[in-house]
């Protein structure tokens, strides 16, 4: 088929009782249980809130909670303990009222994944970077799935300060693969390992473009590569908009990232990412229309 | 001679494929897996397909159903080396669906054909062996609504009508009394397609039986079976 993309050596990604083809693209639905995240701060902090926010993503097409208790961005210090108390308990009601959604928890904690997994959680979301180490020892005991990210070497909620590459695809190529060769290595399942160039993490706006661009070098390792764009700063400062004007640009990437391979997208307006990547799958000849009928009568 | 006939659209979202996930008419491609499953039952020497062309000529009976032009990100029907017109591709997947393993031979009539054409066309047909199945690939007019492919021209609902009740009666010697300019105004390309089978099956009154008659995007879909008793022969 020369019409579509070159199909890269992808394989079935295993996501708790889970199994997905690479032609299917996973929307994966931000829920902070934080009082102080960059988009919408405080909106899930409520438990109540957030698991109605939880029903509402799925009713929009989710196929995978993320659940983190921690900002990014420097702030309020939060320790395991705290980081967990507001994670963990609403994982297992999560898990609970949904037995077969896949949840995902973002953390650098090893602490904080081995009480994620224990309430239920399927993927820890390693946004950045194997800081800890013993987060992947975490996943194979659990029998999770693990996000191996590139955040250049940056310490868990810190800025990118005059950050250098000579070639930022090589190094998150190089960083992502040790990454997911350590989690083999400490037992994590082959389908269980999937991959994320981490932008803006240790990154400015340039080197995020050029990831974005360059996605399919990534998407040609094998591994199945997770993006996270959702209204962040590359995509603020290319057009000069605040976070809440970032959706078109944010949508724009994400239509890049599907048309390079990308499976699995972290995003915080599900229905919107949900239309631009089934689109894509259609464009690359990867899902039939929903129903076609124009001209064939 | 014709025995039998079994007449079904040649839209090309009949094929499943082509309407993606929604299958949006099955109860129309069922209709026409029934008519062709009768039209097998009946168990003829052969079937000959008939649709509409760019030319009258015949076919060879290799190709199954191509939609590459229709869907390019479908492809080609693996191992499939000619493609035929898609009237002929529907029906001999329909045929094959209804597991008909027999002789079969293709042919279309050129959409510009005189009636003269046709009806030589068709008394080849009837001729190709004692007990002939047409399966006849038809369409009415394209212009029923204001949605229609062809928006709405008030004179399709009578021209339509026309052919229903020729089908549904066994009166086929009024299909060979359409105008083929008009049947062209109206998108109706069905036409050389019903003159070739009035012609094959010229002296004969069948039974007609419509399964399925209904223009839900605005083309006629006219589904039936035709059966001609041995009193009537």
């Amino acid at each position: 088929m020369s019409e579509t993309v070159a199909d890269p050596p992808q394989s079935v990604l295993r996501l708790g009782r889970r199994e997905f083809a690479p032609s299917e693209p996973l929307i994966m639905g931000i829920v902070n249980r934080t009082p102080d995240s960059f988009f919408r701060p405080g909106l899930t902090w409520d438990e109540s809130v957030a698991m109605e926010r939880v029903h509402q993503v799925i009713g929009e097409g989710a196929d995978i909670i993320d659940i983190g208790g921690v900002p990014a961005a420097p702030g309020k210090q939060v320790d395991a303990e705290e980081e967990i108390r507001r994670t963990a308990g609403f994982i297992a009601a999560v898990r609970s009222a949904y037995p077969d959604v896949v949840i995902s928890v973002d953390t650098w904690r090893h602490e904080v994944g081995r009480a994620a997994c224990q309430a239920g959680a399927d993927l820890i979301n390693d946004s950045w970077g194997g800081y800890d180490e013993r987060l992947a020892e975490v996943a194979a005991e659990f029998g999770a799935a693990i996000v191996c990210s590139h955040a250049g070497r940056q310490h868990p909620r810190t800025r990118p300060f005059r950050v250098a590459y000579q070639d930022v695809m090589a190094d998150v190529l190089e960083r992502t693969q040790l990454l997911a060769h350590r989690a083999l290595a400490a037992g994590v399942q082959r389908e269980r390992i999937v991959i994320d160039a981490a932008h803006d993490f240790g990154k400015n706006t340039w080197h995020s473009l050029e990831i974005t661009r360059r996605l399919g070098e990534m998407v040609a390792t094998g591994w199945p590569v997770l993006v996270s764009l959702s209204n962040k700063d590359f995509v603020g400062e290319t057009l000069n908009v605040p976070p809440e004007q970032r959706l078109a640009g944010t949508l724009a990437a994400t239509s890049v990232c599907a048309w390079h391979g990308a499976r699995i997208f972290r995003v915080h307006q599900v229905p919107e990412s949900r239309h631009v990547v089934d689109m894509v799958a259609a464009i690359r000849g990867q899902r039939p229309p929903a129903r076609a009928v124009r001209g064939l009568a | 001679m014709i025995t039998a006939a079994a007449l079904c659209p040649a839209a090309p979202l009949l094929a499943r494929e082509l309407t993606g996930a929604d299958p949006v008419v099955p109860e129309l491609r069922r209709a026409c897996l029934d008519a062709v499953i009768s039209l097998a039952a009946s168990a003829p020497d052969l079937v000959a397909v008939v649709g509409a062309g760019t030319q009258t000529r015949d076919w060879p009976d290799v190709a199954g159903l191509d939609l590459s032009a229709y869907a390019p990100s479908l492809g080609r029907v693996p191992g499939n080396t000619a493609s035929v017109p898609l009237p002929l591709g529907l029906a001999a997947q329909l045929l094959d669906q209804a597991g008909y393993a027999g002789r079969r031979t293709l042919h279309t009539a050129s959409e510009s054909a005189s009636l003269d054409e046709c009806m030589a066309l068709g008394k080849r047909l009837a001729d190709l062996a004692d007990d002939v199945g047409l399966l006849v690939m038809a369409d009415g007019s394209a212009r029923r609504g204001l949605r229609a492919p062809g928006y709405l021209d008030d004179r399709s609902a009578p021209f339509d009508a026309e052919v229903e009740r020729a089908v549904r009666t066994g009166d086929l010697g009024a299909l060979l009394a359409i105008d083929p300019d008009l049947a062209r105004q109206l998108m109706a390309t069905g036409r050389p397609a019903w003159q070739v089978l009035a012609a094959a099956m010229a002296g004969l009154r069948p039974t007609g039986k419509i399964r399925y008659w209904n223009d839900p995007f605005g083309v006629a879909y006219l589904v039936a079976s035709l059966s001609v008793t041995e009193r009537a022969r």
